[in-house]
């Protein structure tokens, strides 16, 4: 877990990680939001939607701006307190996510920084963009 | 500028904020007025009028703030 502070943060800063959907993360939504909607849990339905097998919940793809606010930038000494998300690809079982924030503002009155957050499927194909605004504890 | 434009300037910042193009301040608006001003969005609020104006407040002056009105005078008295 990375542990910076406000101090050591600039415009530019970029922080990344990756991680692989499995049919038990979707599961596990299911249990943990209650949302049984067969477009994320029933296959067959799902392809008669048209897509290619259970779609990720949107919401479940965006959890992963947790783990990048709350792990790597800027890790231990965060407090996220909005998040805007756009979902611009369906998500699939199997699908490598790559999510990825970089800082475009900084306000030093509050300790704030600002993120551009991209979430990338293996392909390098956009599948969620938005921004963040976190809170950063201050040495001093 | 003039306290008038100030004001129209921070007009704008409010209609932004808090979605509401038909908000309309006054010197005496206060957080009570609006249903959504609360602590996370007096922090963009503040964060707003730093940008627009280019000017640095500290935590503990717009923490004083009472309404509209002392936080143009803030404004005005930075310029």
């Amino acid at each position: 877990m990375n542990e910076y502070c406000f101090e050591d943060l600039e415009v530019g800063k970029k922080e990344s990680f990756s991680v692989r959907i499995t049919e038990q993360m979707l599961d596990s939504f299911k249990d943990i939001s209650g949302d049984e909607n067969p477009l994320h849990c029933d296959e067959a339905f799902a392809k008669e939607e048209g897509y290619d097998g259970r779609v990720a919940y949107g919401m479940l793809t965006a959890s992963f701006l947790s783990t990048l606010a709350g792990v790597y930038l800027p890790g231990r000494y965060s407090l996220i307190q909005s998040v805007e998300i756009k979902f611009a690809k369906p998500v699939y079982i199997g699908d490598e996510l790559t999510i990825t924030g970089e800082i475009t503002e900084t306000n030093d009155t509050y300790g704030l920084i600002f993120l551009k957050v991209t979430i990338t499927d293996s392909s390098g194909k956009k599948v969620c963009r938005g921004k963040m605004q976190i809170g950063v504890k201050k040495r001093g | 500028m003039t306290r008038e434009e100030v004001f129209e300037e921070i007009n704008l910042i409010f209609r932004d904020v808090f979605d509401d193009d038909s908000l309309v301040i006054t010197d005496s608006t206060n957080s009570d007025d609006i249903e959504d001003w609360d602590s996370l969005e007096h922090i963009n609020l503040v964060v707003a009028m730093e940008k627009k104006f280019n000017m640095k407040f500290n935590i503990k002056e717009v923490g004083q703030l009472q309404n509209v009105g002392e936080m143009v005078d803030l404004i005005l008295s930075r310029m």
